[in-house]
């Protein structure tokens, strides 16, 4: 039986949103922070959750309260740390670390709403720190990137850190 | 080595290799976390029978489990028949762990509960009792905090948090429901020594101005320490730094609500005090009551605990090495919060003292190069100073302790070094000294 959904978008999609995925890295490792604003929705919703380590077979309860969050932001809080980013003095970051994001396994699919599109993708960040050290932290990602006008804007992404315990001292970067 | 050289409290010095050099690390494995109550975990932590919860006593792998009867066991987490670790996962529940390689496997009390061809193998002839998992010899709880301590000898918990518990009850016992660690633990490895971050955050004021100016400008409500931005003023006389407890430490406001007013939104937090500050002034008295709960207070447990009514976090740091830790974080609620409020707390420790937190990232890097100007040759022999308004404490009233005045003085670490020397000074528990210093009852004893 063929698996009629999710659909694959069509090809002018893909690569629309496929380019839009490596000018929002590559603004990123530029520090374009205020550019890349400008390919957020207004109502933007960026998550990252914590997680732990659990046997398979745990049937525990979920944690009161909620598991919490490496990032739970909207655009006003993306904005926050920005603003904390260009106050110059962010110590960590000056001289500026040598980040270089690699965006990899790329699906878009349809999504529900006509004008959005779901797009699955991993991301690579690497960190030279002013130790000397490289970092390299990885994630996956699921977007909704909504069309408004010529241009697709990102909706929400969602953001599965591959990390049990932190490798870096900071998360001075976007995902 | 000799230990009496490397820390000298009366003019703040510490050697630097303090932080660097392996036999002493090695010597504080055995004589500061073998020895001292460690926090093992939160009893909301494991609210369940079987319930169990992974942590570090040093560096030893230790697993928590509730018991049927509801009481609290910790074991190291190896296998007693070749050394593996049983269990792998770092919460959850479970009826009995098996190690992975040849399929021991031992029931949540630690007995071995069964061998893989017992009989065909071991002709019968193993006796399970001697290879049961092997127990932390100390464990208990204080309001809500379980601690573990490997040393049979050492003093009961309700001794060595002495006087402490003073400024502790502050958080675990103002109001009758007691306290919560909620969230999954927030992991993250830093290439520091584990006694400075300690030290920052016990005493140190002093750098909350500069090395956070740049969060304190972009939240303008989180003026942490009465510091303006950039360290250019300062009010000296709105906190205490409060030390000469056993090693065990506290920088406190006296405003009673500064902990809650740097929230973006504070009125539901301040809200909930007002309405519970009879309740927590009947449970602690009026000083307490009035200037401390809700205030923004850091206490330190020596020698690894810190956590921060008022900002919410919770923190220990399992040392890896001379040279690394992990920095293991939770948000902290009281029970009788109304569930917005707990939800608001823990969304707001992830943002400011979370893996991406505004004011934590601030801090990793300085304690990295803290930790790496120490290991050099010619750095190594080096000094570091924490020797800021010497001798400018004392007794006051209705507060216990070794007092200074405000949050920005190095009283405390002063303090947390001269108690780090008198462990590693001594061969047992019998030769580690206890001081309450201005406890309330020998006053009051006085007045009397």
């Amino acid at each position: 039986m063929l698996d009629v959904r999710p659909q694959p978008a069509l090809h002018d999609t893909v690569t629309a949103l496929t380019q839009r995925l490596f000018h929002e890295a590559r603004l990123l490792d530029d520090e374009r922070f205020e550019e890349w604003l400008e390919l957020l929705c207004e109502d933007v919703s960026y998550h990252m959750a914590l997680k732990s380590r659990r046997f398979r077979a745990d049937r525990s309860a979920p944690i009161a309260v909620g598991a919490g969050n490496v990032f739970n932001d909207n655009l006003a809080r993306l904005k926050l740390r920005i603003d904390r980013l260009r106050s110059g003095f962010v110590w960590a970051e000056d001289p500026p670390n040598f980040v270089r994001r690699v965006v990899s396994n790329v699906e878009v699919l349809d999504a529900d709403e006509p004008n959005e599109a779901v797009v699955h993708s991993v991301v690579v960040i690497h960190r030279n720190r002013i130790d000397g050290q490289t970092r390299l932290l990885t994630a996956g990602r699921t977007d909704r990137w909504r069309k408004g006008g010529e241009s697709w804007l990102l909706a929400a992404r969602e953001i599965a850190l591959d990390h049990s315990v932190l490798p870096d001292s900071n998360v001075n970067v976007f995902f | 080595m000799d230990v009496a050289d490397l820390v000298d409290t009366s003019t703040g010095r510490q050697s630097r290799s303090i932080y660097s050099s392996e036999p002493i690390y090695r010597q504080e494995l055995e004589r500061v976390f073998g020895r001292c109550w460690l926090f093992l975990a939160h009893t909301s932590q494991i609210p369940q029978p079987n319930d169990f919860f992974r942590t570090y006593m040093g560096e030893d792998d230790v697993i928590v489990i509730r018991q049927k009867d509801g009481s609290v066991k910790a074991f190291l987490n190896t296998c007693t028949h070749r050394g593996n670790r049983i269990c792998r996962a770092d919460r959850g529940n479970a009826r009995s762990f098996t190690c992975n390689y040849h399929g021991w496997s031992f029931a949540p009390d630690g007995a071995l509960a069964g061998v893989p061809l017992e009989n065909e193998a071991y002709f019968g002839e193993l006796d399970r009792s001697k290879f049961g998992l092997v127990p932390v010899a100390q464990v208990a709880e204080y309001k809500g905090l379980i601690f573990g301590n490997f040393d049979p000898a050492a003093p009961s918990l309700e001794d060595y948090l002495g006087d402490a518990k003073f400024y502790l009850d502050v958080w675990l016992d103002a109001l009758p429901g007691g306290t919560s660690l909620v969230g999954e633990t927030q992991k993250m490895v830093l290439n520091t020594n584990w006694k400075l971050p300690v030290e920052n955050v016990c005493g140190d004021g002093y750098h909350l101005g500069w090395a956070h100016a740049g969060a304190m400008m972009a939240v303008q409500s989180m003026d942490l320490s009465g510091l303006s931005v950039g360290n250019s003023s300062a009010n000296l006389e709105g906190g205490l730094s409060v030390a000469g407890l056993n090693g065990h430490m506290a920088l406190t406001f006296l405003d009673g609500v500064s902990g809650y007013a740097f929230y973006p939104d504070p009125k539901p937090m301040l809200d909930y005090l007002e309405a519970n500050r009879p309740t927590a002034i009947e449970r602690l008295g009026k000083t307490r009551g009035e200037q401390l709960w809700g205030s923004q207070i850091n206490i330190t447990i020596f020698p690894n605990l810190q956590f921060l009514p008022g900002l919410n976090w919770f923190r220990v740091y399992h040392p890896k090495g001379p040279g690394q830790i992990e920095q293991w974080t939770w948000a902290m609620v009281e029970n009788d919060m109304p569930e917005e409020i707990k939800a608001t707390i823990l969304d707001n420790q992830c943002l400011t003292f979370g893996l991406a937190g505004l004011f934590d990232n601030d801090d990793g890097d300085n304690l990295a190069a803290c930790t790496e100007q120490s290991r050099g040759w010619r750095t190594s022999q080096m000094d570091v100073y924490t020797n800021m308004a010497l001798g400018r404490s004392g007794a006051r009233e209705g507060f216990p302790g070794d007092i200074a005045a405000g949050l920005v003085s190095e009283h405390n670490q002063r303090y947390f070094y001269r108690r780090w020397q008198e462990h590693m000074q001594a061969s047992s528990w019998s030769d580690v000294p206890a001081y309450n210093l201005n406890s309330l009852a020998s006053r009051e004893a006085v007045d009397a």
